[in-house]
């Protein structure tokens, strides 16, 4: 019997991570017939990279079409697009230093943010058209309880930096995004909202490479991106029954 | 080997840092962080991520839910920062990893695993968490405690006395202590009693007092050990401890049952019925045996599809995607499948479940109906003869082995009528003179007479055993005549698919459809499609049609469909779970050393009616005295047991008799029961139930009306065996263990000391007590039990050991893993040297389970052919001749053995008409994956991800009411017209929640989410010591309707209930919203 699409794709990106970096591409592909709507991506995010509260890198949308008893119900997870054309990059005010499209090393294709680099002046924050950034508000998700617990200052990993969260310092106020959880990558580990899918919905993996499993689902089926009109490129690609730029403006 | 001429698992062992120093090194200025030194090849992976390390790594088990996922505890500094699906438990990964693969290639790969359990360790970090005993200081609810030694908290609970003086209105109130309860200590007594109660069981009502009178002579010496000595059947005085519990697993069940049993109470009650009795008990019905003489070993349990090979299934009120056993395991086997048009599915439900969103067809039934469409379409397959005539024909295994079927029904066995036509019990061979009855041995030794059974073959009856596996016998399917009895008398008969057939006929098939509110063509469709697929179809059932007080009968109807086209055992079809044994009795091996049924406390053999009267036919007590009984003033339970909304209820009627302690383990009856509010009146009545205690991890909705709560341990902190579901083929045991300390107060026990939990308590009772079995030499000479780990780390033994081929040693590596891992453990929480010397040999295999999460078999074995490997295979009861040889304790008719439609009604039978009028919105519940029922409200990664629930309902409604989204309605019932939760201390919470107005869900249905509306838990202030410990509002949101459902308008203090199979009626009430 076939091995579980998630053992498959860690061996894509084992594979990809020994490829140089010009030939590799890395995307992400949500089928959205597979999305079962039970917000695991969402929560393993916050989970793994240490959101506060109301900051979710990955919202799923849901939404319902139709009048009974003919509907229709789609769920629809919205990553960072990871853009090759990120409206998000040209505004920011410290340019190429605080975000930017990475064009080296195991981030190649991401698009980062530099949280000591970050002035906080949301500018990127209103630039993106699918609404993946938010500025850390701050707070524990334990605040209003009688005790802040010790699991949600412990460090993340994002970006490789190891970084406490202490409530004050970074990556309060800062610019906060989905970034493929560049730290499992280089750690030869697929992102967070890939291995926690009860659905095996999200695809990730390296495009090029015509044997990965992301290349062939992409190959054999009709790709949709979201908000093609803005021009932003995305490396983020759905497949869906629904027209999804219909239920996603 | 892969195409890169490395195979996964080599790839996995050098992890991905082998090849990273060949790539250039990111212009990330920051980082010369982490993943630069990665990608110099300064670090490897692990090195520098932290969360990938075999060493902060543990394998547990889940209990968000009672799916029980495999989870895998990333540990950081001692502490629980992230959770992800266990790869080696195939309820996460699919196919799962190997035994044999090293705990190294399996830190590598995180498992599916649903937003409860990654939310898991926010339940353990839950800073409302209790750590010390708390006594109440306040009345009952008040929600004022003190905090107490817990040696403190034992004595008085086993003295009693004037626990509660302090307390306003209590100064004088004397309280029994389980002392006085530990009456009947002589397992010779027990035994001879029990003897005499069971005889005086099977007296007839007039006989009974003559009886009564001879059992007070014989046993007049010991009459004072019993709780009533005119009515003997109540049992002794043990039996006034009542012990009920909510999720509870194996292991933890056992350690229950070794006090219980040692100090001999009958009753210890669950929660079966207010998940899904009827499902379970309809189940044990169908799965009850022939054993020569009559049915028995039914099995508590149920079959679900083998989805990940069914090409289709018809679901009903069952929502895979939010719900069910359980989202995690059962979606990965589907969505790919459901995507490439491989299985198709029909989902009956009111709601468009997001089940229903991936399904070729929904069918938005009408709460309450599911039988009719069941009967529609069995009699749609009937007359269109599209059943398995060949399976149903088998009349015994013989006969199915013939057919390679691993099982039969007793479609082809012919049933006596009575002089009214109605079945009873199947023809006995010998009553028409066809064959002797025999004496035959039973597994015990003892002598009955097996009487064989009859079916008719080319017009002749022919006598056969059902379990005969040399002689196959098949019958014909559709039998009614006259046959003559061994005096030549005429004996009328029928084929259980007779009967099934004219209960099918009541109605036709348009009739069945106006009921459950759509077309005979949609049920002749479904019908069709589900006949289409030969073994590979199913009809999977949950809640849904269950929780109705037609619930017993809906759920025979639906799983009778199954029989029809024979599917069980095959793949894609429906299936059994399989576990393997931990307690020592497998008969697959005689390699357990610890065997529980013969180690450890001795259990007494208990006896007496329970307090819920369950096992027990009304007409067997000593409180029916003939006709003019009927009704009971409450339900018995022949077929049906753990029946949860009975327990308080029964106590504070004191019927059959009066309770004196109580304990109850991880329930919440108050929040979790339909009409929760009269739960909260039977436990704040001081008289009826003088002493409760609750063992709980903080102070919960029915915790807070405890007397004193005994401080639990959360579960990644402590020990269960969590068994399986019956959707999944693999034969598996995933085992709870301790991945970090606990925060409980240590206190000592049998001189050894352990941090507080309910083995503790249990534990500490037995040694106050004097209980023989537990303490020194409890498992026998130098084998103690002393303390949990005592107890599991055998049962971990017996685990590695069962079966043929035990698990594989652990490796020098995997043995240091093992200690490295739990490096931040407390020895009274982890002391390997205790465990080895437990463990003894077997120590090497302990740690490979303990490595893993648990036993697991391969996928690769998992099948065999066309069918399960792991099989049920036995016969299954088309036709039920123990439930038509019940009584409604109500009514007094007979219960039916053919499964058909009956209309919902309370417990007299009549339709609930008048609490419907000016009423007009059907209620109904569902679950949201993101919650279980009471227990995730502490998680706040998922409180913040749905900060409140919502009234759902269609638009059509909503417009006839006026409201749209966002609006504030109130939800009242004829029997709840202030439509409030009244607490008992002085607050009343008005069920008032969110309009959420929708298309998908049928009209005139509404719905809302469970999960939400908590007054405890945190989402009230409580007093502690004195100070007062603030709420966290956010517990508080959104709405739980339970305290709107239907109280039964004979009971007066239960909700309505399924009479037959014990269910609570969830779904059957009529409320109106009125705007706030």
């Amino acid at each position: 019997m076939q091995k579980d699409i998630l053992l498959t794709m860690q061996e894509d990106l084992e594979r990809a991570l020994i490829q140089s970096t010009d030939k590799r591409r890395w995307a992400m592909l949500i089928d959205v017939r597979k999305c079962v709507g039970c917000h695991a991506c969402t929560i393993g995010c916050v989970s793994e990279n240490k959101l506060p509260p109301k900051l979710q890198y990955r919202p799923v949308h849901e939404y319902e079409q139709g009048k009974y008893p003919l509907v229709s119900r789609t769920f629809l997870p919205r990553p960072c697009m990871q853009c090759d054309k990120p409206p998000c990059v040209p505004v920011c005010p410290k340019v190429g230093k605080a975000t930017w499209k990475e064009t080296k090393g195991t981030g190649a294709g991401i698009v980062p943010v530099n949280y000591s680099e970050c002035i906080s002046c949301g500018k990127c924050v209103k630039a993106c058209p699918y609404g993946a950034r938010t500025l850390d508000p701050g707070g524990f998700h334990t605040d209003g309880t009688p005790a802040v617990q010790q699991y949600e200052k412990l460090p993340a990993f994002e970006y490789g930096r190891k970084l406490a969260r202490d409530g004050k310092g970074l990556p309060i106020r800062k610019a906060r995004k989905c970034h493929f959880c560049l730290h499992r990558l280089a750690a030869g580990q697929l992102p967070m909202c890939v291995t926690t899918c009860i659905g095996r919905a999200t695809y990730f993996g390296d495009e090029n490479d015509p044997q990965s499993l992301i290349a062939q689902v992409k190959k054999g089926a009709k790709m949709q991106i979201l908000k093609a009109n803005k021009g932003t490129a995305p490396r983020v690609y759905y497949i869906a029954n629904e027209k999804l730029e219909v239920l996603y403006v | 080997m892969s195409k890169q001429g490395m195979s996964r698992r080599d790839f996995l062992k050098t992890t991905a840092a082998a090849g990273c120093g060949a790539i250039v090194a990111s212009q990330l200025d920051f980082a010369r962080g982490l993943i630069a030194r990665v990608e110099a090849g300064e670090l490897t992976a692990a090195e520098a991520y932290e969360l990938l390390r075999a060493e902060n790594t543990l394998y547990t088990v889940c209990l968000n839910c009672n799916t029980g996922c495999g989870i895998k505890v990333k540990i950081l500094d001692g502490v629980a920062v992230k959770i992800d699906g266990n790869p080696y438990n195939p309820f996460n990964l699919h196919p799962h990893l190997e035994m044999k693969d090293a705990p190294e290639t399996a830190v590598k790969v995180d498992a599916g695993l649903c937003p409860k359990g990654q939310s898991g360790h926010q339940g353990a970090y839950d800073p409302y968490r209790i750590t010390r005993v708390l006594k109440r200081a306040g009345k009952r609810g008040e929600n004022r405690w003190q905090s107490i030694p817990f040696d403190q908290a034992i004595t008085e609970i086993v003295n009693g006395g004037l626990l509660f003086k302090n307390v306003a209105g209590e100064e004088s109130r004397q309280v029994t202590g389980l002392k006085e309860l530990y009456a009947l200590k002589d397992g010779k007594l027990f035994e001879e009693m029990g003897k005499d109660i069971a005889a005086l069981r099977k007296k007839k009502p007039e006989e009974r007092k003559k009886a009564i009178d001879e059992f007070k002579v014989k046993h007049a010496a010991n009459l004072g050990v019993l709780i009533d000595p005119d009515h003997p059947d109540f049992g002794p005085k043990n039996n006034q401890f009542v012990y009920f519990w909510g999720r509870k697993k194996g292991g933890r069940s056992n350690f229950a049952a070794a006090f219980n049993g040692a100090f001999g109470t009958v009753n210890t009650h669950g929660h079966t019925t207010v998940c899904q009795g009827s499902l379970y008990f309809a189940c044990k019905a169908m799965s009850e045996q022939y054993v020569g003489n009559g049915f028995k070993d039914g099995q508590k349990f149920y079959w679900q599809a083998d989805q990940e090979n069914s090409d289709y299934v018809l679901f009903v009120g069952a929502n895979l995607f939010d719900g069910n056993y359980g989202p995690t395991n059962r979606a990965m086997r589907m969505t790919q499948r459901l995507a490439d048009g491989k299985l198709k599915m029909t989902v009956l439900d009111p709601r468009f479940t997001k089940l229903a969103a991936k399904a070729q067809r929904w069918v938005p039934i009408q709460p309450g109906t599911d039988a009719a469409f069941a009967m529609g379409m069995t009699r749609w397959i009937l007359e269109n003869k599209r059943f398995d005539a060949k399976y149903l024909a088998n009349c015994n295994k013989a006969a199915a082995s013939a057919e390679k079927e691993a099982t039969w029904s007793n479609s082809a066995w012919l049933v006596k009528l009575d002089k009214d036509g109605k079945p009873g019990k199947f023809l006995r061979a010998h009553e028409i003179g066809l064959k002797p009855a025999e004496k035959r041995k039973d597994k015990d030794g003892k002598e009955f007479d097996f009487e064989y059974l009859v079916a008719m073959k080319d017009g002749k009856p022919v006598a056969f055993d059902p379990n005969d596996d040399k002689e196959a016998v098949k019958g014909e399917l559709f039998v009614a005549t006259e046959l003559k009895d061994a005096d030549g008398k005429p004996v009328k008969v029928k084929s259980g698919l007779q009967l099934m057939q004219e209960a099918a006929q009541e109605k036709s098939i348009a009739d069945y459809a106006t009921l459950c509110g759509t077309d005979a063509a949609t049920i002749e469709a479904v019908a069709k499609e589900f006949t289409s697929f030969g073994k590979k179809a199913c009809v999977d059932m949950h809640r849904g049609p269950a929780q109705h007080t037609n619930g017993f009968y809906t759920i025979s109807s639906l799983m009778n469909l199954n029989l029809l086209i024979g599917n069980f055992d095959w793949k894609g079809g429906m299936i059994a779970a399989s576990t393997f044994n931990f307690d020592g009795t497998s008969s697959s091996t005689d390699k357990q050393p610890f065997n529980f049924k013969k180690i450890g406390p001795k259990g007494q053999k208990t006896f007496g009616t329970s307090i819920i009267r369950h096992d027990w036919k009304y007409e067997e007590s000593s409180l029916f005295a003939g006709k003019a009984s009927y009704p009971a003033k409450r339900n018995w339970w022949p077929i049906s047991s753990d029946v949860y909304e009975e327990i308080l209820p029964s106590i504070a009627d004191a019927y059959p008799y009066g309770a004196k302690v109580v304990f109850s383990y991880m329930g919440a009856p108050t929040y979790s029961l339909p009409a929760g509010q009269t739960q909260i009146e039977a436990l704040t009545n001081l008289e009826k139930l003088p002493l409760y205690i609750a063992s709980d991890i903080l102070v919960g909705p029915t915790s807070m009306y405890a007397d004193y709560i005994i401080p639990d341990l959360h579960y990644l902190e402590r020990w269960e065996f969590q068994g399986s579901h019956p959707n999944m083929p693999v034969r598996i045991q995933p085992v709870r263990q301790p991945v970090i300390a606990s925060p409980n107060e240590v206190v000592t026990v049998f001189g050894e000391q352990q941090p507080l939990s309910y083995e503790t308590f249990w534990l500490a009772l037995a040694e106050k007590l004097g209980m023989k079995g537990f303490g020194k030499d409890g498992f026998g000479p130098g084998q103690d039990f002393n303390r949990p780990d005592d107890f599991y780390i055998r049962m971990v033994v017996n685990l590695a050991l069962d079966r043929k081929e035990p698990v594989a040693d652990a490796s020098q590596s995997e043995m240091e893993l093992f200690l490295k891992s739990r490096r931040h453990l407390p020895k009274d929480v982890f002391d390997p040297d205790r465990w080895k010397a437990i463990s003894g040999t077997a120590w090497p295999k302990v740690v490979t389970v303990l490595n893993r999460g648990g036993r697991f078999d391969s996928q690769s074995v998992t099948y065999k052919g066309d069918q399960v490997a792991n099989k049920y295979g036995k016969q299954i009861n088309l036709y039920q001749e123990k439930t038509a040889g019940c009584k409604d304790a109500f009514t007094g008719k007979s219960f039916h053995g053919m499964a058909r439609y009956v209309p919902v009604t309370d417990t007299l039978g009549n339709a609930p008409t008048k609490q419907a009028e000016g009423y007009p919105l059907h209620l109904i519940t569902q679950r949201d994956v993101r919650h279980c029922k009471a227990r995730t409200i502490t998680n706040q990664y998922l409180t913040d991800s749905m900060p409140e629930n919502g009234i759902i309902i269609h638009t059509s409604d909503a417009k006839k009411l006026g409201v749209k989204s966002g609006d504030k309605v109130k939800v009242v019932s004829s029997t709840n017209p202030d439509g409030v939760w009244n607490l008992q201390n002085g607050t009343k919470k008005p069920m008032v929640g969110t309009v959420q107005v929708t298309e998908t869900i049928r009209p005139g249905v509404i719905t809302f989410t469970l999960g939400h509306g908590h007054w405890d838990s945190g989402a009230a202030d409580v007093v502690i010591d004195g100070k007062t410990v603030k709420a966290d509002k956010r517990r508080a949101a959104g709405i739980h309707a339970n305290a709107a459902m239907w109280i039964d308008p004979h009971l007066k203090n239960t909700c309505m209930i399924d009479t037959v199979g014990g269910s609570v009626s969830f779904y059957d009430t009529k409320v109106k919203l009125v705007k706030v």
